[in-house]
């Protein structure tokens, strides 16, 4: 893993590790691994053996970079161990020489998900970090009020937040505090931009509404539904304000209450054609442009239609048909969204890979 | 749009593991990222691992399917002597990247720990080099290997073929190729995960699509690389997709992993059951919560460390004094 992160930065010297490190240790924690496995994954990381002692119960435990288990005593010389202790928990990294780059941000995540795995208190410790309150719903505007300025920005300005998966392909990051913030869906990376921020190429990536500091955590909601409405290659970013009030509402909705637009919506994703041609009709103005955005002829979009509409039991080109429908295609492609299964891909800024075309082939 | 098929759940320590392999492996591999990939996926330095083993290495060359050269190396244990079990590995890489090193810390052990000498392949590349130059250049390279044993000091009757991914493929079509041309004998055929099926249309491949290591649209990149137009038709070969064979009779003793949450699970499990249905010889892991290749990607998980461990002990059986 050492060896893999080493890798990232000779591709991409621009890359995060410390995102990455921390993600890791994220999915970790979620999962609820053991010690050994956190220490073998600190070890992975680090390139060298980490350790663990506890004083009571008293219990040590050393593993290498492989994941073995190693028996005895750390080394005595102390000036190989570089130690992060906290409530009768040491957790090292035996390292033979100068620290690595990014030993002190192992050390802190391992002690802090040892600390976890061997029940010392999960949540308070976890000091939350200044964006997590800025995005949290529960926090109260002061407390995001007071985040902003820890963080730098104006009271008064207007912000947005961009949300990407670990693993989002950058072209290039737009400048802005950023950390990685759980989500009911994963882990996100979060970053801050200015209301009117420099054109920047991230796939998938979806960017708020504009808010003030102290409201950011409604654009944090909405990024999070632009992220996963995105669809790459064909749509890798997507702006809140595209769907303006209707991202809003949609991001305070429960997604999994009974719908029952968006339930017969799904019945018609079964069919092969089902979704491009709602995706044509919600754009369209009529059967004819519908027809010419999917390259069809119209008497074959017709039929196509007359299916949506018998199965909807509304047509789509009357009334709020049109509305009723689109609310739920979103709510649809929401529900059924794989963006943040698990982090998706991420190349290096300096091979053109975002929005890659899928191959000629069926 | 896809639709989000439900797939087996990731093991966490894998899943925290792809927090840092998804930085130089993708999971969606498309044509435009082959370049991407011989960059990222391409060996380390080794160097200082072979000598940390006590390992010697012997660059060779040998005549490919062509006649053409093409690069192999040979790595023998110093710390064991006379005639040894041979292992000819093809390595991982999709059949369009990677090289003879790449993925090759796992096959090591057979050599420090069982004095094995590994014959590892620079077979050439897709889609430059499509079908059948890999497979050809993997079987010369058998036959190169057989010709040279009295050189190479190994034990003609212990020759054993390994390959991880598109090598596992590649792997089990010298196996049948082997058999098929009266060639040398083989003792063992480990497929780790192998890529066995151009036609791409079974379950898991629909499960895993945009996440993990190597994904549906990754694999039919790597076969229309490997295949071009002739992907998917009957003129494919089945020593370039073995799970075309229909045959499966006489094959040497089989050794095949693959993980529950990968698209290779189904082709894995059916080439096994087929080589039992044909009355062979096969021994199938299935890794639960393992995604493509974790084992290199990352050893140091619980679930790494264990098919290593089943991995080398089947080897052992076979190869060891």
């Amino acid at each position: 893993m050492q060896e893999l992160l080493g890798r990232i930065a000779r591709l991409d010297p621009s890359a995060s590790l410390g995102l990455r490190v921390i993600a890791c240790f994220d999915e970790l924690i979620v999962g609820n691994v053991n010690t050994r496995a956190l220490l073998a994954t600190a070890a992975a990381l680090a390139g060298c053996t980490a350790g663990f002692r506890q004083s009571v119960p008293p219990r040590t435990l050393r593993v290498t970079p492989k994941g073995e288990a190693v028996q005895g005593e750390s080394p005595t010389d102390p000036s190989n161990l570089h130690v992060a202790s906290e409530d009768g928990i040491d957790v090292w990294l035996e390292r033979d020489g100068a620290a690595g780059p990014n030993d002190a941000l192992i050390l802190e995540r391992l002690a802090l998900a040892v600390r976890i795995r061997n029940g010392r208190g999960a949540r308070e410790i976890d000091n939350r970090r200044h964006l997590g309150i800025l995005t949290g719903r529960e926090s109260t505007p002061d407390e995001r009020l007071t985040a902003a300025s820890a963080l730098g920005l104006s009271a008064t300005g207007m912000y947005r937040l961009v949300v990407a998966p670990l693993f989002a392909v950058w072209r290039n990051h737009p400048a802005g505090p950023e950390d990685v913030i759980a989500t009911p869906f994963g882990p996100v990376h979060a970053i801050v931009v200015p209301e009117r921020y420099p054109p920047f190429g991230a796939s998938p990536c979806g960017i708020g509404t504009a808010t003030p500091p102290d409201s950011l955590d409604r654009s944090f909601r909405t990024a999070m539904v632009a992220l996963r409405l995105c669809r790459a290659p064909k749509e890798p970013q997507v702006v809140a304000d595209s769907y303006g009030g209707l991202i809003e509402l949609l991001a305070d909705a429960d997604e999994h209450a009974p719908h029952s637009d968006a339930d017969r919506v799904e019945a018609i994703a079964h069919y092969a054609w089902g979704m491009e041609t709602i995706d044509a009709v919600v754009a369209a103005q009529s059967v004819r442009e519908a027809a010419r955005l999917l390259n069809i002829h119209h008497s074959t979009l017709q039929s196509r239609i007359d299916t949506i509409t018998a199965t909807l039991g509304f047509n789509p080109f009357e009334g709020f048909g049109r509305s009723r429908l689109g609310a739920a295609f979103l709510l649809h492609r929401l529900r059924t969204s794989t963006v943040l299964d698990l982090p998706a891909a991420a190349a290096p800024g300096n091979v053109a890979v975002l929005g890659p075309a899928r191959p000629a082939t069926v | 749009m896809a639709r989000a098929v439900p797939h087996p759940p990731f093991d966490a320590e894998l899943k925290a593991g792809l927090a840092v392999v998804g930085g130089m492996f993708p999971p969606t591999i498309t044509a435009d990222l082959i370049e991407f990939m011989r960059t990222s996926y391409a060996s380390p330095p080794m160097d200082e691992e072979f000598d940390r083993r006590r390992i010697a290495v012997n660059d060779v060359t040998f005549p490919g399917g062509d006649g053409a050269a093409v690069n192999a190396a040979v790595l023998r244990s110093r710390d064991f002597s006379g005639p040894r079990p041979a292992v000819l590995y093809a390595h991982s890489g999709g059949l369009m990247f990677g090289d003879m090193f790449s993925g090759l810390d796992l096959v090591l052990d057979w050599v420090t720990e069982l004095g094995a000498v590994l014959v590892t392949v620079d077979y050439r590349l897709a889609p430059e080099y499509p079908d059948p130059y890999p497979r050809e250049d993997m079987y010369a390279a058998l036959e190169w290997l057989a010709a040279h044993v009295t050189d190479l000091d190994v034990r003609a009757d212990r020759i054993l073929v390994a390959g991880a991914s598109s090598g596992g493929g590649l792997a089990a079509g010298l196996a049948l190729a082997a058999r098929d041309r009266g060639g040398p004998r083989l003792c063992g055929q480990v497929l780790d995960y192998p890529m066995l099926d151009d036609r791409c249309m079974t379950a898991s491949i629909e499960q895993f699509d945009g996440i993990g290591v190597w994904d549906r649209i990754s694999n039919e990149t790597g076969w229309t690389a490997l295949l071009g137009e002739q992907r998917g038709t009957d003129l494919v070969s089945p020593y370039a997709a073995p799970a075309r064979a229909q045959n499966l009779r006489g094959l040497p003793p089989a050794f095949i992993d693959v993980g529950a949450a990968e698209i290779f699970r189904d082709e894995a499990i059916d080439y096994a059951n087929r080589i039992w249905q044909a009355g062979g010889d096969a021994e199938l892991h299935v890794w639960s919560g393992a995604f493509h290749a974790c084992d290199i990607f990352a050893p140091h998980t619980s679930v790494g460390r264990s098919m290593i461990r089943t991995r080398n002990t089947w080897v052992e059986k076979i190869l060891a004094d």
